[in-house]
Order: structure tokens, then sequence, then C-alpha cells
């Protein structure tokens, strides 16, 4: 039998390449938004991945420093470490700074703040592609290499200057924001130093020496033999603290800091998704409406619905086909450009695929139903 | 015996219903044996569209009989479930315009309705390739339509029509779009292939100079249809 979409689509050959372009673009800006959505759900993870704790000691009743303010004292890793079941503990700070680069244009930062000597090292050696880890307790500084500072570069920050001594790939917060760890004692004074002013200034006022012992969260790890909820339990009936597992605090990020965002850009996924459908149905109804008079000829001379039908339907699907294809490569070419971290996954890419064929499939019934309403007698008479 | 040819007895079409009722079509009668080429004329609106449409099986006639060779297929309804069927099966069509699938080159269009027939395909190519050399069309077969001329496109419509071996074609004004000269040879080709392929033909037509080619002339007179001969020489029938 006589192919009729084959031929049909050789006669209009670039008409439906660009057709099919056009639509492939619309689901490549899909594919991204869907990766969009993966990145910031991963970029949510990669800190608490690297860090790789047992457990989240933060201030009581706080959901801890990603999603609140928590501070504790210094100190309270110490007295962890004597606690049964606790193997490493380890004080850290967390800060959102502005940096400056050369030509001073502001980068915004969330600076990690550990004990170059402690027992934990949140610089993954798997994502440190320049220099080293922090080993000085003072002015050394790993950045990201999103920040665009240079190994060896001095960055300003609060009254001091330091060194880039590491340069890492892929490591932000859960808003997007690139990190750059310094040490504990470093951050400690950025965070909780006052400037001098604001020092006599309270010093007038009676008000006693500032607090600079202290952090954001102690982080553990637990002795083999010891479950993170018993341990968790333990502490939290000294009553000061509140400890959160690390699947629950993977929770608290994914559902309290991420979860408005997250359902914000899966909603315009879905809307565009819709979009694609609605414009691939539309695209259908003109290509159909393009041929009804020869549909007419071909059902006035007998041309059973079947065949046109197929062709119909097998344009549509092979429409949808083209356009994924392109609208993947499309999205390869172009993710690497946003600013925020993309993540495309062949998972998503399929599952799209299917969306798309059940949309072109669906498309296609307008067609037919063109089809089906096509009248042969208008070929006659002229 | 030769079978084929088409005959039509006591043939109505009313539209409309009561007061509003029109009745385009009132008793026609008459018969096309295999081998004559016809000429179906009226002034516009008379009912020639709505009589060839009956005849072709694509609308329903209010009352009436109609046979296709020795099968009946009309008698107050349609005897046949299947039309496009019966379309397809036994009737070709010509237009006015030449209306070739315009995505399919010339073989395939003449290939295709035997091949949707599910006829074999060693059979089909054959009979497409005969019927394009007996119209001239020999060196065009991979052609598409747009690349050729009116004249040789209406002669791909004609062995379209001819592809299935059909017992009547219907041609509504063949050559409407062509100029004089084109539209006396096809009418010419039209009345060799009624004797050559014994197959009978009505043709549409408001060009009275294209009449003496025909064997008989149904003339549409008050919803009836009068048979009349072919005249002798150019005169005003219409």
């Amino acid at each position: 039998m006589i192919h009729l979409a084959y031929q049909d689509i050789r006669h209009t050959l670039s008409k439906f390449l660009v057709t099919a372009m056009g639509v492939g673009m619309l689901l490549g800006i899909v594919l991204i938004m869907i990766g969009v959505y993966r990145g910031m759900v991963d970029d949510a993870r990669i800190l608490l991945n690297d860090i790789q704790a047992d457990l989240w000691i933060v201030q009581q009743d706080t959901l801890g420093p990603f999603a609140e303010s928590s501070r504790l004292h210094q100190d309270t890793q110490d007295t962890l470490k004597s606690l049964d079941g606790i193997d490493k503990a380890a004080a850290l700070t967390f800060q959102n700074l502005q940096l400056y680069n050369r030509q001073q244009q502001a980068i915004r930062v969330l600076a990690v703040g550990y004990d170059p000597a402690g027992d934990f090292q949140p610089v993954s050696p798997e994502r440190l592609i320049q220099g080293r880890a922090l080993r000085a307790q003072h002015y050394e500084m790993v950045v990201t290499d999103k920040t665009g500072f240079q190994l060896g570069e001095q960055i300003a920050l609060g009254r001091d200057t330091y060194s880039v001594v590491g340069v890492t790939r892929g490591t932000v917060s859960s808003s997007g924001d690139p990190l750059i760890y310094i040490s504990l004692k470093d951050a400690q004074n950025v965070q909780f130093s006052y400037s001098n002013p604001r020092i006599r200034s309270d010093r007038a006022r009676g008000i006693g020496g500032q607090q600079t012992q202290l952090v954001n969260t102690v982080v553990a790890t637990l002795r083999p033999g010891y479950t993170p909820v018993a341990v968790a339990s333990e502490i939290e009936t000294w009553k000061h603290f509140t400890t959160y597992t690390q699947s629950e605090q993977a929770t608290i990020l994914s559902r309290n800091v991420i979860e408005r965002s997250s359902k914000q850009i899966g909603l315009f996924t879905a809307i565009l998704v819709l979009v694609s459908g609605i414009i691939i149905g539309l695209i259908i109804y003109t290509m159909t409406l393009e041929k009804i008079k020869e549909i007419s000829i071909m059902k006035l001379i007998g041309i059973p619905n079947r065949l046109v039908i197929k062709m119909i339907v097998q344009e549509t699907l092979l429409l949808g086909a083209i356009a994924f294809v392109f609208g993947n490569f499309f999205a390869h070419l172009i993710y690497s450009q946003f600013p925020k971290r993309v993540v495309l996954l062949w998972n998503d890419s399929l599952a799209l695929f299917s969306v798309i064929l059940a949309a072109s499939f669906l498309a296609s019934l307008v067609g037919v139903y063109k089809v089906m309403k096509a009248d042969p007698a208008t070929a006659i008479g002229g | 015996m030769e079978t084929g040819g088409i005959r039509v007895n006591n043939l109505h079409k009313t539209f409309g219903q009561g007061e509003n009722a029109v009745h385009v079509i009132q008793g026609a009668s008459f018969e096309v044996k295999p081998g004559e080429l016809a000429a179906l004329i009226a002034p516009s609106g008379a009912g020639k569209s709505t009589l060839l449409m009956m005849i072709g099986c694509v609308l329903d006639p209010s009352s009436g009989e109609i046979w296709l060779g020795d099968t009946q297929v009309y008698q107050n309804r349609w005897l046949e479930k299947d039309t496009r069927t019966l379309r397809r099966e036994k009737i070709g069509f010509i237009f006015q315009a030449h209306y070739l699938i315009p995505f399919l080159n010339v073989l395939d269009n003449v290939r295709l309705l035997p091949l949707a027939n599910q006829e074999p395909l060693p059979q089909v190519e054959a009979r497409a390739r005969e019927l394009l050399g007996y119209l001239g069309l020999e060196e065009k077969l991979h052609a598409m339509p747009s690349d050729l001329s009116g004249g040789q496109n209406q002669r791909v419509a004609i062995a379209r029509a001819l592809a299935t071996r059909p017992q009547i074609i219907l041609a509504d004004e063949p050559t409407a779009a062509l100029d004089i000269e084109r539209a006396h040879s096809v009418v010419q080709l039209l009345r060799q292939i009624a004797k050559e392929q014994r197959v009978a033909i009505i043709m549409v037509t408001h060009d009275e100079r294209l009449l003496s080619y025909c064997d008989k002339i149904l003339k549409i007179v008050a919803g009836k249809v009068d048979t009349l001969p072919p005249p002798e020489t150019t005169e005003t029938f219409i």
C-alpha cells in the first residue's frame, strides 16, 4: 500500500520540519523547566550530602539553619562527643554574604564555617577541582567556580582579606547561591563580631562583652550499633536542643525551604505541557484543514476512512516524535547558559515523551474529527 | 452478454419539507450502456450536480431505482450497506479540476484506489502503467501533479478513474478548466475510452460544441431527464 503520511511529509518536508522544530523548541523549554526543578531539589541537598552527618543538633524548637535562625554554643560539640553513641561531632555556621569581585560586582554567596582541624570536612574531595581544602584557622577561603574567583585571589571580607586556596565545582545552597568555605573562627568573627563603634556603644549602655563562641548547628555521626532516632531522643531529653536525622533535615529542606518554589515551577511546567498539547492540536487541525479538499476527494472516490485517519495519526505522532528529539537537542544545547543549575534527566525526557505522544494522539483526534466530517459531495459541482 | 452501464428509473430528490420543499429531480429515468458517452446538460441550478451525486452514490435520493450493470443498488434505499465501497469498486470520478492528490506522483495517484481495494500489487502496477501509456503519459510516471500541464493532469485523473475497471465514469465538467482545443481532445479521449474500455461515461458539460462527440444527450427539463440524440452539427441545446 502507498504510505500516505510518508508521501505527504516528503512533499512538504521543509514545512513539516520547521513546524516540528517550533514545537520542539517549546518542548525544550518544558525540559529546561523540569531541569530547573530538578536542579533546585538537587541543589538543596548538595550541602547535606557533602556533610554526611547522622544527626543535626539545632537550637530548641527551630527547624535548623536552612529554614530558621538557629544558635548554639560552640562547646555543645564537646558535650555531645561525651554522649554514648556519638562518634564524631563538629560545629558549623552558615551565613549569607555579599562579596565583590575585581570589577566591584556583588556576588551573593552562602559561607560555610567549619573547623579545618575538626571531625567534619564539608569540602567534598570529589568537588574540589583546584587547590586544596582549608588548613589554616584564619584568612583562607575555598570558593565555588561559579563565583568567578580564581585560585590565589585575595578577597576582602569583613575587616580582613582572605586568600582563595581551593576551587570547587557544583556546590550551591538550597537557594542556588554559590558556596564558599571559611574557617569556623573566621565565620564567627564575620557573623557575630560587632564593629568597633557598636562595641563602644554597647559598653556605654552597660551591655557586656560580645559573645562570639556561637554556631548555627552541630552535626554528629554515630558509632556502629546506634540508631539516629534513639540517639536523637536521648539528646532531646536534655530539653535544650532539637535534633534532626539526616533524612528529617532533607525533608525540611524539600518541604519547608524549596516547596513553594518547586510547586511554582511544577505548576508552570504543567501549564507549559498543556499549552504544548494545545499548540500541537492547533497545528494538526490546520494541517488537516489544508488538506480538506483532498480528503473530500479521497472520500468521494472511495478511499476508506481508515487510510485517511491513519495518515493523520501517523503524521501527528511523527511530528511529536521529531519535536521531542529536537526539543532534547535544544535543551541540551542551552541548559548550561542558565544561571541556576539545570538537571536534565533521561527519565524526565522519556516521561515527557509519553506525555507528548499522548497529547499528539489526542491532537490527532481533532484532525480525525475533521476527516469524519468532511463531505465528499463538496468535491462535485466546483 | 455484456454487463455494466447504468439504469435509472423514476428517481426523485426533494430538499426540505412541506411548504419549503424543493423538488429538484422529479422522476428522472434514463440508461447509459457500456461503451456509450452521454452528456448531461441543463441550465445552472437545474439539478445536474444533484443527479450526478445521486447516481454517484454520494447523495441519498428521495425515491426511485438505480442499477449499476445487473446490480440494483438503490430501491427507495441503498441496497448495499457501504456506498463508499460501491463507489470505489464500480464508479470512476473525473472532476472540473483534476483533483489529483498533490503529494502523490502520477503512478501513485493511479495506483491508490485499486490498492485500497486490496487488489494485488503486480496487477495494479501493470494496469496503472498500461493506462498511463494508453493516455500518453508513460514518460511522466514519477512526475508530481504540480509539474504537469492542466491537460496532462486531467489525463492522469482519467487514468485514475479507469484504474479500478469501473462500470460507469461520472465526469463533472471535465473540460471546464481547459481551453477549447484541449477540451475537444479530452472529450475525444473520453469517447475513445468509452468504446475501447467498454465503460459508460456520463459527462456534465455546459459547452454545446462538445455534444457532437456524445452518443446521447441527457437533458434535465423541469426535474425530469429527456434522452436526446446528439446533434449532427453545433446547435443550441442548453
